[in-house]
């Protein structure tokens, strides 16, 4: 009975949320789901990547937000677009699928490029060297107008997904009162999580998988059985780092414009939080923890209209940041395995 | 280049104090402090609050200037404030924890939680423009071919005074000897005497005074920001890993290079029209100091193994 304990928390934390969201608001529920559920849709693909570094590798990856960064870049910029302050406007371009491809390769590459000098050393230096990073690429992102459009960002390329669109998920959309186009989004990106999931869970019973969590566990008697411990502390930072990669894709596709100023730190603290909520370690749980994350953002709104009069945008950010604050600090403090991870599988002692 | 020396003089001095205190706490609690650059602001964000005018708009708050609008009075109060704060992180966050033995990488990720709590608190306390202090302008004048305002050089001056007293404290009192003690190793500074829960307050106490102070001269030099803190803590994160992270000496040179470089680096041709990428060639820097020495100029090895 002990072993449903959580599960039976997590459906009604769930049946709770929703249940929320149905009383505070009466009309454009339907639209209110979809937004909800494509932001937590992709955050939760994003939380995987972590877990796969931190909950199965113990490294602790606080620069996610440059992963998914270069993994939005490079595919949104193979694929037609239009550039910058002129919108300059690129009709030629890769067929998505492959750029989809080439973009999570790509963050996998930087993945590898920041874990080879830093994966040798202790935890808390990944964890600075990550955010600083991500700080490096979008302040590069930000400065090289020429190619990444800079401030101004690069638009008009979401026709490369939307034509694929079905129609019956456009007549959906309309019967229901919901913009088609996130709706398309929002399915694609569970119908992802679900993919990526099926893998890592067969990954996780693997050798492979095995060898990872016993690179977590003790380091040294890795090596002492013959495995190269580095080289697979690289595999998993490269593996979170493309699926991080696959959500800014996403995260683009669902904005429907790219800017450097989306990739900020605080978008990797922000999936942190999903992750640590929903539970390190274990497999649907950062999925979770993103969904119910983004349920209390979006209650803290209400709260910012209860503290100030017509809150303006500085004050909702402000009381949602000092939420996601509040609940990073009592997650940690109170239940660090979250709703869904098991206590024995957690890091907490850097080695 | 050479315009920048005295901006850069300035930076230099603000990472380098802001950096041997991260480093001594690193150095005695083993906590990496996200939360580091929010108690600088808070000294910053205090100064303004008890010194501006109430017409300000930074502050929402209606106040009273009950300092009577005394930059320096204001600026020492906020101090002490600053301390009182780290006793307090201390004595309600941080020795519960320990006593609990919560392992670093829970700790860290604690303060990141609360480095964003403390941040939007000060968003919703001011407004999301920057501020100054009710200071009169001034011009920059030469010095020995330095552009400064002569405010610049009486910060630069205090400034410096305030780093050789840490180094004083650090190297000949009993607290400072104590300190160190319990950096280098907390069970043989138990064995010898030394209470530890005590000094590691008193470490908290006396990093976030220079914290705050480090705010204020910050503020003094270009403004008041809500996030100033994050801004300023991976470059004082790159200073001590420069020097050696939980060194006192080598985090105050390293934060020192970290800061000119980045402010001459502006003057350099191939920056031209890349004003903020300026803080990436300090970011660069110390991803490559890590790859070449992980323990920094002046680090001894067994802190990184």
């Amino acid at each position: 009975m002990k072993k449903y304990k959580k599960y039976v928390v997590a459906a009604a934390l769930l049946i709770i949320s929703f249940g929320y969201i149905f009383i505070s608001n009466e009309t454009g529920v339907a639209r209110i789901f979809v937004n909800l559920l494509t932001f937590a849709g992709i955050y939760g693909l994003a939380a995987i990547g972590i877990n796969v570094h931190f909950g199965w590798t113990g490294l602790l990856n606080f620069g996610h937000a440059a992963f998914m960064g270069i993994g939005a870049y490079t595919t949104i910029l193979l694929i037609p677009h239009a550039l910058g302050r002129e919108g300059v406007v690129v009709e030629n371009g890769l067929p998505l699928p492959l750029a989809v491809i080439l973009g999570m390769l790509a963050a996998a590459l930087l993945g590898l490029l920041l874990g080879l000098p830093t994966l040798r050393l202790r935890g808390d230096y990944l964890a600075i060297v990550t955010i600083a990073a991500a700080e490096i690429f979008r302040l590069l992102i930000r400065d090289f107008e020429d190619i990444t459009g800079g401030v101004y960002g690069v638009i008009q390329f979401s026709d490369s997904l939307q034509n694929m669109r079905p129609n019956f998920i456009t007549n959906l959309a309309t019967s229901i009162d919901v913009s088609s186009s996130q709706l398309w989004v929002g399915i694609i990106t569970w119908t992802l999580i679900i993919c990526v999931l099926i893998i890592l869970s067969r990954l996780q019973k693997s050798p492979w998988g095995r060898a990872l969590r016993a690179v977590r566990e003790d380091e040294d008697a890795v090596r002492a059985l013959g495995k190269n411990a580095v080289w697979l502390k690289l595999q998993s930072f490269m593996l979170g780092a493309s699926i991080g990669g696959l959500s800014g894709i996403l995260l683009a596709f669902n904005y429907g414009t790219l800017q450097s100023s989306t990739f900020v730190p605080v978008l990797t603290f922000y999936i942190w939080a999903a992750l640590i909520l929903g539970g390190v370690g274990s497999l649907g749980g950062p999925a979770l923890g993103a969904v119910i994350f983004w349920v209390i953002i979006s209650g803290t709104d209400s709260l910012a209209e209860f503290f100030f009069d017509n809150a303006n945008g500085q004050q909702l950010a402000g009381v949602r940041f000092v939420f996601v604050g509040i609940l990073i600090m009592f997650t940690m403090i109170f239940t660090p395995s979250g709703i869904l991870g098991k206590k024995e599988e957690l890091l907490l002692e850097i080695k | 280049m050479i315009e920048q020396l005295g901006n850069g003089l300035l930076l230099g001095l603000i990472v380098a104090i802001a950096s041997v205190s991260l480093s001594l706490l690193y150095g005695v609690t083993r906590i990496v402090n996200f939360a580091h650059g929010e108690i600088i602001a808070l000294g910053a964000v205090l100064a303004l609050f008890f010194s501006s005018s109430p017409s300000s708009n930074f502050l929402y708050l209606d106040r009273y200037s009950p300092l009577g609008s005394s930059f320096i009075v204001s600026s020492i109060v906020s101090i002490f404030l600053c301390g009182i704060f780290g006793a307090i992180l201390e004595l309600c966050l941080f020795r519960p924890l320990r006593r609990y033995n919560y392992g670093n990488v829970a700790v860290l990720v604690i303060t990141i939680g609360l480095s964003i709590f403390l941040r939007h608190i000060y968003l919703l306390f001011a407004s999301a423009r920057p501020a100054s202090y009710p200071l009169d302008l001034q011009k920059r004048q030469d010095y020995f071919g330095v552009q400064l305002t002569p405010r610049n050089v009486q910060v630069l001056i205090i400034g410096s005074l305030v780093m050789i007293l840490v180094g004083l404290f650090l190297s000949y009192t009993k607290t400072g000897k104590a300190m160190r003690a319990v950096r280098d190793s907390s069970e043989l500074a138990s064995v010898s005497g030394i209470n530890s829960d005590y000094i590691i307050t008193l470490t908290w106490i006396f990093s976030s005074m220079l914290a705050g102070f480090t705010g204020i001269i910050q503020g003094v030099i270009n403004n008041v920001r809500w996030n100033m803190g994050f801004l300023i803590l991976l470059l004082i994160f790159a200073g001590s890993i420069l020097g050696g992270i939980g060194t006192s000496f080598g985090a105050m040179f390293g934060g020192f290079i970290i800061g000119m470089l980045v402010q001459l680096s502006v003057g350099l041709s191939f920056m031209d029209g890349h004003t903020e990428a300026k803080n990436a060639i300090a970011l660069a820097l110390m991803i490559i100091i890590l790859l070449i020495r992980p323990q920094g100029i002046f680090g001894s090895k067994e802190r990184i193994s």
